[in-house]
């Protein structure tokens, strides 16, 4: 074994019914857990709340994308119309806030959807590979009729056989550690 | 019926009193407006009248769209929708029907239904060719049809909307949900047709050389905007003491304000994709329309119409939008009953906007004619017009509230209604 995989990610351990992990994940987040995560096959309603998860954070970068993308509308119309090469078309002005605002509007659209796409992306730690959880042979299940929950050891609260001791309180089975 | 409900709807004569009051001081002054010649007082009428009626078309459409995509959140709702549509054909014999059908208020309203009325370029109606091209539409037996035919249309969809789903508290049959799912699924098509008709003729047509094909989209985009913002007011009206008192949800409130968010962003695309058009083509007998509600034709400078046409864009547009981005304003219920109302005022100066500037003919001007203004003495009029409809309107709401249960306690989805969440 290498210096890399003695270093512990956390611990996991499994529940086999949706209340059991629901209720778990409420005692997790009350004891006051920042740094941990549930694994489940498909989206349990309330378990954001359960998780005193807060809301995401995308849209505000939907909003930065948007405002910059009406910014840019603003500016390449102006320039390329106004500026660089002023030409008069239609009988329209240079540059004014009506004509070319088909052009401010898509490029809001289209920044805003970057904002989005790519916010998310950044925000969820995205492109990554590999994750420590796939070692486990009993996270494949967590796709099909299993749930997890995973306390990660960068948590302020982690200590090892507390942190087993504590999900084993919970009624959580298989309990394992995950090495990095 | 239960105990709170009942108190609720021995109130309805009061809201149906003192709303026929207020119409009638509005009718009144309509009718000495026929001596003077003067067409503004009978346009409050038909603010006032088209205000609750674009409200009621939303509320019915809503009420259709919701049955046909078996929206889980809807249920507690729609009841409510279903008690306020019935006032619909009710709200247009009290307004549109008389301004219609008698005709010294035809002739001045719809000046194109005068062939002796003048226009700005020295011919009269009888003989101007862009009414002869048009007249097979715009003639006047066909035009007392249609406005017949919308009040039978809009009364018997009301009727069954209403009567089957009222009936399904007794019957308790899920099969009451599927024929008012055939219903809607035939009444969305035909009421789009009827709104659209119906836009045409009520607004459209007090300025008969203009054309717009987009003008019914922005009535349903306005409409279901103003019921949208009623809905909420109404809602949180009854949650605080009222029927919904305990059901309704941060998570209906924040469906309704999404739905908001979406109509104001709709009515903005489709408001100006119309301007948009038609100051791209820049075609005389298109920008007409918009000219006389930016300039005065005397002075050639800015009207009282271009203040308003900015109140819509940042009023009516930018300011309920940029609000309604934000999360909190659709599920704090303070926040959202003020955007609420932002549109609900909005909506007025929309209708004001499209319904009350005219070329009234001055042999004196410049142009051969004048624009009545905004500011007049007849606003108040038309805001008496609208809280007499509105009486009216919440008078037969409560009325009806009396004639079944109040949230749809054997609605297949009841359950998912009062336990929706986001």
């Amino acid at each position: 074994m290498t210096e890399r995989n003695e270093r512990i990610y956390g611990v996991a351990c499994t529940f086999r019914k949706v209340s059991d992990v629901y209720h778990a994940a409420e005692k997790v987040r009350d004891a006051g857990w920042k740094k941990w995560d549930v694994h489940t096959p498909f989206p349990i309603h309330g378990m954001d709340q359960a998780m005193g998860l807060p809301r995401s954070k995308v849209p505000r970068l939907t909003l930065l994308g948007g405002v910059t993308g009406f910014i840019t509308g603003c500016l390449l119309t102006w320039y390329m119309n106004s500026y660089d090469y002023p030409l008069i078309v239609g009988g329209k002005p240079l540059w004014s806030p009506i004509y070319p605002f088909p052009v401010m509007y898509e490029c809001t659209i289209l920044f805003a959807a970057f904002g989005t796409f790519f916010g998310q992306f950044i925000l969820n730690g995205l492109p990554r590979h590999h994750h420590p959880v796939f070692d486990l042979p009993q996270f494949a299940r967590t796709s099909d009729d299993s749930f997890m929950i995973v306390l990660e050891a960068t948590d302020e609260k982690f200590h090892l056989d507390e942190s087993r001791n504590f999900l084993l309180s919970l009624g959580g089975q298989e309990i394992t550690v995950i090495r990095d | 019926m239960s105990n709170p409900s009942a108190k609720i709807s021995d109130k309805w004569t009061l809201f149906f009193g003192s709303g026929l009051l207020a119409l009638a001081v509005t009718w009144f002054f309509a009718y000495q407006g026929i001596h003077g010649h003067d067409h503004r007082p009978a346009l409050s009428v038909l603010v006032g009248c088209l205000f609750w009626v674009s409200i009621l078309i939303g509320m019915l459409m809503l009420t259709m769209i919701t049955r046909v995509f078996d929206a889980g959140w809807a249920p507690i709702i729609r009841r409510s929708w279903e008690f306020m549509i019935g006032g619909l054909p009710v709200v247009l014999i009290l307004g549109v029907l008389p301004l219609v059908f008698v005709p010294s208020l035809r002739h001045i309203v719809w000046h194109w239904t005068d062939a002796s009325s003048l226009l700005p370029n020295g011919h009269t109606v009888g003989h101007d060719p862009i009414l002869q091209a048009k007249s097979w539409f715009l003639n006047e037996k066909f035009f007392l049809a249609r406005v017949a035919l919308y009040i039978v249309f809009f009364a018997v969809i009301t009727w069954a909307l209403r009567h089957w789903s009222f009936l399904q508290d007794r019957e308790r049959s899920a099969s009451h949900t599927h024929r008012l799912h055939a219903i809607s699924a035939a009444g969305i098509p035909l009421t789009a047709v009827l709104l659209t008709l119906l836009a045409f003729d009520c607004l459209m047509a007090l300025t008969y050389h203009w054309f717009s094909t987009m003008y019914g989209v922005w009535f349903f985009a306005l409409s279901i905007r103003l019921a949208l913002a009623v809905t909420v007011i109404l809602t949180y009206v009854l949650s605080r003491g009222g029927w919904l008192d305990g059901i309704l949800n941060q998570a209906h409130r924040h469906v309704l304000g999404c739905l908001m968010l979406a109509f104001t962003v709709f009515w903005a695309y489709i408001s100006f994709s119309q301007y948009f058009i038609i100051y791209s083509a820049n075609i005389p007998e298109e920008t007409f329309w918009y000219n006389i509600r930016e300039l005065n034709p005397i002075t050639g400078m800015k009207s009282d119409w271009w203040g308003v046409s900015l109140y819509l864009i940042f009023g009516f547009f930018f300011l309920p939008f940029l609000c309604l981005l934000f999360y909190r304003t659709k599920i704090i219920a303070g926040r959202l009953l003020t955007i609420a109302w932002v549109i609900l005022v909005g909506g007025i100066f929309d209708l004001w906007f499209n319904a009350v500037p005219r070329q009234i003919v001055d042999k004196t001007a410049p142009e051969g004619f004048v624009v009545s203004p905004f500011l007049s003495g007849f606003l108040w009029l038309d805001l008496l017009a609208i809280l007499g409809f509105g009486g009216i309107v919440l008078g037969l709401f409560l009325r009806s509230s009396a004639k079944a249960e109040t949230i749809p306690v054997h609605d297949p989805r009841i359950l998912e209604s009062i336990h929706y969440h986001e």
